[in-house]
């Protein structure tokens, strides 16, 4: 008899946690596409931006603390970063879906065990970018406003690959500047974005590997030999006397084109390497700071 | 080992067999380690050269302020497992330069890193003096509270930051031999101050021989043993922080130097002095050009103080065992 | 121990002319004078309270006392270690602070207790270094230098372990080492703290005898703190008795030990007798009557 009723209250307690196992379960289907309200939470700064680009700026509810652009987003609450999540925040927002691209797991599956469908992209390189773009429109229910994106980016692009059509592709290193107690500078490599992006502006990347963002010393800097330097300097490094002291760091190895010729370009616009709505102006900027020829055309 | 009298001609040829030994690892590193037989053009060979031969100065004070300091410090505090950071010099150096980086100028980083060892020298001083004399014991002490303290401020400025300026300050707290962009000035001024210091120290030798045997004994012979005291940790906290504001907190090499040289030179500190300034030198040279050819092979840079710091703990094992089976005595 | 070979050379101090008859001051007035000195380690009792004593030119002399009457704290004051916050030392009638330390540390010779050697000197290594008022500001030893420091060696006898390290040794070789660093000086006056405080008979014996000699035989004059009252009856041209800070009584042995002193001083009672060999007199501790 005592045997029974034990059999019957583990019975009851096994169903009673897969009911609430149940309950707790994200739902399968986006919810924009049911015409539920739809409250976005993004985490990573170029998903933000493309979220705006698409018209669903009103619709992001939290945001993490790097999203900055466009300024209309500061009004919107912070809620760490992918670090660091501020789940009490997050849950009191009540977020239907949230975009971010991370490589830790766990982010994702936290978020989910909070009931909030959360779907990873990834940017690393140009089409996983524009393919980004395709996917949070079919999350959110607005593919028009994402087809209509990717068309104007792609105008944006074929534009500068038009005007860089007839010219020499130079060799370009895409490098970040000088940090302490390092000799190491980082570059783009093959593999990255910023690398189709110089595809596009008519450079080819003096890096010659497939690697991501390398650090290399000096020396390798000589032995590339690249005929265009760009730094892009931004943050604490874009003031003028910090470009002053990376131009005269790049001026003691004379023995590169880049250096020789005068061709070491300190940019401090930030959207050089986020994968976002600014690709076109990214690339624009790259175009006519490598062909300098291009700014005396007028712009079409 | 048989005892050789200490003469002037001597010193003479000691030094100068020293400066030559320095001068053909320092050429040595400078050619392997910048291939300078690999070059197409003159201007890419001089190019390497100058990137090199900055790299090997750079080591070169470096290890020659950090091998003194070390000896110094083993003089003054009667402890053979002294080094330079142990009083805390590098903990201040480190918040000066990464407060600079952080919230100032990258640019006035290597002062204001020399500014916190000077100040961290006061702190200790004051905490350490009794009516106006330091003793080994109380100047451990102030070291070690000092010590911890830097650690937790640099911990709390590390927490604080974003994670690309906190891989930043890890890397800096490893300890790297070069910069991107010339150094020329620093250099020059933390190499004349490791040169003063060792004509310093020169002078200073007889004293710290005397007091290694007994203080009471050191101050009957003549020596002002609280004089000696001020003026040793004056001189070795500072250019422990030049180093340190140069090239970041480098390890091992304050400890491991001056032990290899008493293994072979004797303690007698007149000559370990020369010695050290030399010997410091290229010991981390050499290093420097072991962690440029592992880079050249193929794999990830690795920062120089990684390397002293592999090197550090094996030979710190070595130290206590033979330590421990001489039962040396220690005051 | 081996013969006086002559004089060797030696830069800076040196002997000063045959000693001179016990019991008879030379003229020109005492060679090491301390008045009225007053010293306290920090705010504390003073150790030394008003102390005055004379020492002469050639003398071997033993400071006695019972513990804590200041006997280590005196020596240390006489050789410049440590400034009294009253009175004044003057040696051959200059004022001690007047001497600078190297010229003072070419004349006075200072052997403490016990000594340990942390880094692993050598005998001959820890013996020159007695020379280092001597030599210049690198360091830079002459052969007169090492002639001086042979010397002591051969003079201390321990010249068979010269090449050994000093932690290598008993404590009386260590203490003669140390004593042949002090000799090495070649000073006018050496000051010893307990030379013998931990060495059997023999070596306590050899020690004194050591001390007499360089008394009789260099002119030198040998100030020496004892704890033990009969080896410093024995040997000891002077004796002076320090009680509470102050000086109880000083004068040759049969001078200063009578029981009338002495009990008082140590606060136990004891008993005199002399030496019927030696005609010096010796101490007989008497139990206390309780």
């Amino acid at each position: 008899m005592r045997l029974k009723v034990l059999h019957l209250v583990l019975v009851a307690l096994l169903a009673a946690a897969f009911a609430a196992g149940c309950t707790d379960a994200a739902p399968s289907v986006p919810p924009g596409a049911e015409g539920k309200p739809l409250r976005i939470l993004s985490l990573t700064p170029n998903v933000t931006e493309i979220l705006f680009a698409m018209g669903l700026g009103d619709r992001v509810v939290g945001r993490s603390n790097y999203c900055t652009y466009p300024p209309e987003v500061s009004s919107v609450p912070a809620v760490g970063d992918t670090l660091q999540l501020n789940l009490q925040e997050v849950i009191r927002l009540q977020p239907t879906v949230a975009f971010l691209i991370t490589r830790r797991s766990e982010v994702p599956r936290r978020l989910e065990g909070l009931g909030i469908r959360t779907v990873p992209l990834e940017s690393d390189r140009m089409g996983q970018m524009l393919e980004a773009i395709r996917t949070i429109g079919l999350e959110t229910g607005r593919a028009d406003a994402a087809l209509a994106l990717l068309a104007r980016l792609q105008a944006d692009l074929e534009a500068v690959r038009g005007r860089v059509a007839g010219l020499p592709r130079a060799k370009v290193l895409f490098a970040f500047p000088m940090t302490v107690g390092s000799a190491r500078i980082m570059v783009a490599g093959r593999g990255t974005f910023v690398d189709d992006l110089l595809g596009v502006a008519g450079a080819e990347n003096a890096y010659p590997e497939a690697a991501d963002w390398p650090s290399i010393g000096p020396q390798q800097v000589v032995a590339l030999a690249p005929q265009v330097v760009i730094i892009n300097a931004t943050g604490e490094d874009a003031p003028p006397d910090r470009a002053r002291a990376i131009r005269r760091a790049w001026d003691s190895l004379p023995s590169v084109p880049a250096v020789a010729a005068g061709r070491v370009h300190v940019l401090t616009e930030a959207y050089l390497t986020i994968p976002g709505p600014r690709i076109g102006q990214a690339a624009r900027l790259l175009a006519e700071t490598i062909h300098p020829e291009l700014r005396r055309e007028p712009r079409p | 080992m048989r005892v050789r009298p200490f003469t002037s001609r001597g010193y003479l040829v000691s030094v100068l067999v020293g400066l030559g030994a320095w001068g053909v690892v320092a050429a040595v590193a400078v050619g392997i380690g910048g291939r300078l037989w690999a070059w197409d053009s003159a201007a890419q060979m001089r190019d390497a050269l100058n990137l090199r031969l900055e790299a090997v100065l750079t080591a070169s004070v470096v290890g020659a302020a950090l091998a003194l300091a070390g000896l110094a410090f083993q003089a003054l505090l009667r402890n053979p497992l002294a080094e330079p950071y142990i009083l805390g010099v590098s903990g201040g150096a480190g918040l000066g330069f990464i407060l600079s980086y952080l919230f100032l100028s990258i640019f006035w980083a290597p002062l204001l890193g020399f500014a916190g060892a000077l100040a961290t020298v006061a702190i200790v001083y004051t905490v350490a003096q009794r009516r106006g004399r330091i003793e080994p014991y109380t100047l451990l002490l102030s070291g070690v509270i000092l010590n911890a303290f830097y650690g937790a401020a640099i911990m709390l400025l590390t927490a604080l930051v974003s994670p690309a300026k906190r891989g930043d300050i890890a890397v800096w707290m490893m300890g790297n031999i070069g910069a991107f962009g010339p150094q020329w000035e620093l250099v020059g001024v933390v190499g004349a101050m490791a040169v003063g210091a060792a004509a310093l120290f020169a002078v200073l030798a007889k004293g710290f021989n005397l007091v290694a045997v007994g203080e009471d004994a050191a101050g009957a012979m003549g020596v002002s043993v609280g004089r000696l005291r001020i003026v040793t940790f004056a001189a070795a906290s500072l250019i422990t922080g030049a180093s340190v504001a140069l090239s970041g907190p480098i390890g091992f090499v304050g400890l491991i130097c001056p032990h290899l040289l008493r293994m072979v030179l004797g303690p007698d500190h007149r000559r370990l002095v020369p010695a050290a300034l030399f010997f410091g030198a290229a010991f981390l040279v050499l290093a420097d050009l072991a962690a440029c050819l592992w880079e050249g092979a193929g794999n990830r840079a690795l920062p120089v103080g990684v390397l002293t710091a592999m090197c550090g703990g094996p030979f710190f094992i070595y130290l206590l065992r033979t330590r421990w089976r001489r039962t040396a005595e220690i005051q | 121990m081996a013969q006086n070979s002559g004089n060797p050379v030696m830069p800076g101090g040196g002997p000063t002319g045959p000693a001179p008859v016990a019991g008879v001051p030379p003229a020109g007035g005492p060679y090491l004078a301390a008045r009225d000195i007053v010293f306290a380690y920090g705010r504390g009792t003073p150790v030394l309270n008003g102390l005055v004593m004379e020492v002469w030119r050639g003398r071997l002399v033993n400071i006695l006392g019972p513990n804590g009457s200041g006997k280590t704290t005196l020596l240390r004051v006489l050789v410049g270690l440590l400034r009294p916050s009253a009175g004044e030392i003057r040696l051959a009638g200059l004022r001690l602070g007047d001497y600078p330390r190297a010229a003072l540390a070419r004349r006075v010779a200072y052997v403490p207790q016990d000594t340990h050697s942390v880094l692993g000197f050598t005998v001959l290594e820890t013996v020159l270094m007695g020379r280092s008022p001597h030599t210049g500001a690198l360091g830079f030893e002459t052969s007169g230098d090492w002639l001086a420091a042979r010397e002591a060696l051969r003079m201390t006898d321990t010249e068979p372990f010269a090449e050994r390290g000093l932690d290598e040794l008993s404590g009386g070789e260590r203490q003669r080492v140390v004593i042949a660093r002090a000799l090495a000086q070649t000073p006018e006056l050496i000051l010893l703290d307990e030379p013998t405080a931990f060495l059997d008979i023999k070596h306590q014996h050899a020690i004194y005898g050591l001390l007499r000699r360089l008394v009789r035989e260099r002119g030198m004059t040998v100030v020496c703190v004892s704890h033990d009252l009969n080896l410093a009856a024995a040997y000891g041209d002077d004796l002076i008795l320090l009680d509470a800070g102050r000086v109880a009584s000083a004068g040759n042995p049969a001078q200063v030990l009578r029981p009338e002193i002495l009990s008082p001083v140590y606060d136990t009672p004891v008993e005199v007798r002399t030496d019927e060999t030696t005609g010096r007199p010796y101490v007989l501790p008497r139990p206390p009557a309780r």
